[in-house]
């Protein structure tokens, strides 16, 4: 086992809630709530979830645009929380952050060029000969003709952009890299593609991935270890074999067993969860899942559940995990 | 085998472009059994949502059908004026579930409002068109449909919906006036995994109940493997392969097909995509659509015209160098 | 901007725009070139008042017995002086403030919005007239009369526009870079404003010489003898009717100058787009 490059103790992130003079108090949505969570050296670690369940609010946290309403986050075991977002950013200079959809994130008015030195100069390369020359090689690197950088983003196809998005954050040599949904909206046949990308930069930069996904096929494919999300906690996390091998909470064998696979054989299944998931600003007490739990029981609505371990490598954050197999 | 429900047959589509003539979909034909539920599939740009368009006869100002024919109730939609398609076909014999349910309904009007509107206009014939008989309709599916408190439900504004709530009310909206074709676009894309799990069998179990016959567009190949008895696949304004989806999905016969399923994260061996683009329709390619990304092109595949040659065991592929002693894959 | 360009040379509409605005510019850079009688702008000849139009007077003489044709060919270069002044001024306020309002929120927008509101609740025109009551009438008295009330109007869109940008994907993706707040404001976002400005300044251009026309018409801009439309068809009204051709043409001018600056607004809302940008 390889030493934790990003650590998060008890991290929560509280957005919006206020009180206001003349109205009831709006409550605060608890996107994150107490998540514990490393990042191996080298590893690609895949969370996954439903939409709304805090997986993107936790990677923006872990990169330092959002900021912490509790927890700390270490970075190679030095504190880089409690600081206003400018330093937090300053701080964790090394994790990057591929946005959801590239193209967006890309100044329509500027090129592409124009966007890659800007990254770079503001990352504190001043030297313009040394920016062209590693531009032109990040360029090379994730498949594309360093010609593009005279173009514009509306020139370019979801799979291009995705390479540029993946320039972007690369030039300036970070470790740990935050993918966000980095194959929504992409055909399967430009999907592959991208993910063999992945794959070949970790090995060409020895990058660490973060990869936030909501497609478990994708994440079985890529990821060494798996962490689940409900409603702003991780509930089980694992090494990819062991977790689709044997998921032990409950909410992880609903989402499983609820992910269409590719099988000429396959038929319908009845739904493994029923109902939506309650409301981030409301709780329910106990352990947040227990009302769609098919093994709730009375004591679920009094303790909240922690991370245990429950076999080699594996933690689940249920009280009766051990009464579902 | 009995008749068709749908039947497209040679339809070509070509939409005015200020660059030029784009060539959507050339010599397209699919058949839809009664009970089938057909899943079409193929990468953004094979025409897949212009062929839908064109069956709901929603089809942009600047496209013109070049040829061919659609066939319902073995009626010619492409013949048939507007105001008979928008009474006595869309609605009536055909439902339609769209893509993305925070679209397509009306946020300034309850639903109950909006589904009572469908009724007056498209109730089947013999059936009492009023408030009353509408309301108790609308009642029943509420409650088939699984939404909580249909009563209530009546009052609600779409927004007052979670997303998977709204899908059912537009599944209710598409069955209202009891269609023999259900027409779904996409339709679980926009949710969850658990939450489409739901959805899918909902639909699955509506379809064997009424006998509905269902052309469900889809790029996922794992909601194909859930839902669907048969599979269609497009690529570039043209089929490339029809058939059950044990023999499609199973053992693919156009090089496309097997090219396109060894990139899904559950088949792949190595990480590898199908190498090249998706051609322009402005600039099509001649012959099969495929042959410039194709390990298997020869010369002669420039001048096969589009278009699914049958074969002995049911299913039509549309490639010359097919042996069907032999499978591609 | 080659196919931008392309747009706006096929558009007719755009291109009468164009040929209005040229043929104004000419006239304000070369006036005295161009006219005949280039001394009439501003000197009385009382023998030959009130000649109808004539080859030897195009337009014919006022009641002052200066040339109209010159008068007017002359007052291009006002016109277009009140409208560039005053603009340039209202963006110099407006547009740095809405930038700052509609990017940091908080209560620096409340404060700046409030005061656009309270300017904006009364007429511009009613506005500008009280504050160009309080001066001297005089051409400079006019434009700062207007500068001080057109200012909300680009602050108002400026404001709104930086609003929609700032939530754009590639902002945050900057903030996560690090980049500095004025790096994103002065280099993203307002490019990414810009059309909305430079639609709005060009129509603001025409609006301008209305009202600046209307404060000469009322005595409470320019003062004669400047060779001002609106202050040429005020002095024509004691003449009227028989001397029509003095307030005519001047009039035709002042709908000339604020046609041609909607029709080219109007194309230039239609072809600022980023997308229309082409690398090659």
């Amino acid at each position: 086992m390889s030493a934790p490059i990003l650590t998060a103790r008890d991290l929560s992130v509280h957005l919006g809630g206020k009180s206001r003079t003349f109205a009831r108090p709006v409550a605060p949505v608890r996107a994150v709530d107490g998540v514990d969570l490393e990042l191996r050296d080298g590893e690609i670690l895949g969370l996954v979830g439903e939409s709304g369940c805090g997986k993107t609010t936790l990677g923006r946290t872990l990169l330092g645009q959002q900021r912490e309403t509790g927890g700390e986050i270490r970075l190679r075991g030095r504190l880089v929380s409690g600081l206003a977002p400018r330093e937090a950013r300053r701080a964790r200079a090394s994790i990057g952050y591929v946005h959801q959809d590239p193209g967006a994130a890309l100044d329509p008015w500027w090129s592409i060029g124009a966007t890659l030195h800007e990254g770079m100069r503001i990352g504190g390369v001043a030297d313009r000969v040394d920016r062209e020359r590693r531009i032109a090689e990040m360029l090379r690197a994730v498949g594309l003709d360093p010609s593009v950088q005279r173009r514009y983003p509306h020139e370019l196809s979801g799979g291009q952009l995705r390479r540029i998005g993946l320039a972007r954050v690369l030039v300036l040599r970070p470790e740990v890299v935050i993918l966000d949904e980095p194959t929504s909206g992409l055909d399967l046949s430009v999907q592959a593609t991208v993910l063999r990308l992945f794959r070949d930069l970790r090995a060409a930069y020895g990058l660490t991935y973060l990869f936030i996904s909501h497609d478990l096929s994708v994440v079985r494919l890529m990821c060494e270890r798996v962490a689940v999300m409900y409603l702003g906690r991780v509930v089980e996390l694992a090494p990819t074999a062991e977790i689709f091998a044997r998921p032990q909470h409950p909410y992880t064998r609903a989402l499983i067993g609820a992910a269409p696979r590719l099988d000429p054989a396959g038929a319908l299944a009845p739904p493994t969860l029923a109902g939506d998931p309650p409301s981030a600003t409301r709780l329910p007490t106990g352990c947040r899942f227990r009302t769609r739990c098919v093994l709730a029981a009375p004591a679920c609505a009094e303790a909240d559940p922690r991370l245990e371990p429950a076999g080699p490598d594996h933690e689940v954050a249920c009280l009766r995990w051990r009464d579902g197999r | 085998m009995t008749a068709p429900l749908l039947s497209v047959e040679d339809l070509s589509l070509s939409i005015r472009t200020p660059e030029g003539e784009a060539r959507v979909l050339d010599r397209v034909s699919l058949d839809l059994q009664p009970g089938a539920l057909l899943g079409l599939v193929g990468e953004s740009g094979c025409g897949k949502s212009t062929l839908v368009k064109t069956v709901l006869g929603v089809l942009p100002p600047a496209a013109r059908a070049t040829g061919g024919r659609i066939l319902l109730d073995g009626r010619d939609l492409l013949r048939l004026p507007q105001a008979v398609l928008a009474r006595e076909v869309r609605g009536r014999r055909l439902g339609f579930i769209p893509q993305d349910p925070a679209l397509a309904l009306n946020p300034m009007f309850t639903v109950g409002t909006q589904l009572l509107e469908i009724w007056r206009w498209h109730a089947p014939e013999g059936e009492d068109r009023g408030r009353a008989a509408g309301r108790a309709r609308i009642l029943s599916l509420f409650r088939r449909v699984q939404i909580p408190d249909a009563e209530a439900a009546l009052d609600r504004h779409p927004h007052q919906f979670s997303g998977g709530q709204r899908q059912r009310v537009l599944i209710a909206a598409a069955l209202l006036c009891r269609p023999a074709l259900l027409v779904a676009d996409e339709p679980t894309t926009a949710l969850d995994v658990t939450t489409q799990q739901q959805i899918l069998s909902l639909l699955g179990e509506l379809a064997a109940e009424y006998g509905l016959s269902v052309l469900f567009v889809t790029h996922d190949f794992g909601v194909v493997s859930a839902i669907c008895t048969h599979v269609a696949v497009m690529y570039a304004g043209q089929m490339v392969e029809a058939g059950t989806k044990a023999d499609v999905l199973g053992a693919p016969c156009h090089p496309y097909t097997a090219a396109l399923l060894a990139c899904h994260p559950d088949r792949m061996a190595e990480l590898a995509g199908i190498p090249g683009a998706v051609p322009s329709p402005l600039t099509p390619p001649a012959g099969c659509r495929f042959h410039p990304r194709c390990d298997v092109a020869e010369a002669g595949c420039q001048a096969r015209p589009a278009g699914l040659t049958p074969q002995p065991d049911g299913r039509g592929v549309g490639c010359i160098r097919f042996d069907p002693a032999r499978p591609a894959a | 901007m080659p196919l931008a360009l392309r747009r706006l040379l096929t558009d007719p509409s755009a291109l009468l725009g164009l040929g209005i605005l040229l043929v104004m510019l000419v006239c304000a850079v070369a006036g005295e070139q161009l006219v005949p009688y280039p001394e009439d702008a501003f000197d009385a000849k009382p023998w030959q008042r009130l000649e109808p139009p004539s080859a030897e007077f195009w337009f014919g003489t006022d009641g002052l017995g200066r040339d109209v044709f010159s008068r007017t060919i002359m007052g291009a270069r006002v016109a277009l002086m009140i409208a560039l002044s005053v603009v340039v001024a209202a963006m110099l306020v407006g547009v740095p403030l809405g930038l700052l309002a509609g990017y940091h929120g908080g209560w620096l927008s409340e404060v700046v919005m409030r005061v656009t509101d309270v300017f904006q609740a009364v007429p511009q025109l009613v506005l500008a007239l009280a504050f160009a009551a309080v001066m001297r009438p005089s051409v400079s008295s006019a434009m700062l009369a207007l500068a001080l009330t057109y200012w909300p109007f680009f602050c108002r869109i400026v404001y709104g526009e930086t609003r929609r940008v700032k939530s754009g994907l590639f902002v945050d993706a900057l903030q996560a870079q690090g980049a500095a707040t004025g790096r994103i404001l002065f280099l993203h976002v307002l490019p990414n404003v810009a059309p909305a400005i430079i639609v709005r300044a060009t129509i603001g251009m025409g609006v301008t010489i209305l009202v600046a026309a209307t404060l000469g018409f009322l005595g409470m801009g320019a003062a004669p003898p400047t060779p001002e439309w609106g202050l040429m068809v005020a002095e024509a009204r004691k003449d009227l009717p028989e001397g029509w051709w003095q307030s005519l043409f001047p009039g035709l001018a002042i709908l000339l100058a604020v046609l041609g600056f909607n029709l080219v607004g109007d194309a230039v809302r239609d072809i600022a787009d980023p997308r229309l940008r082409r690398s090659r």
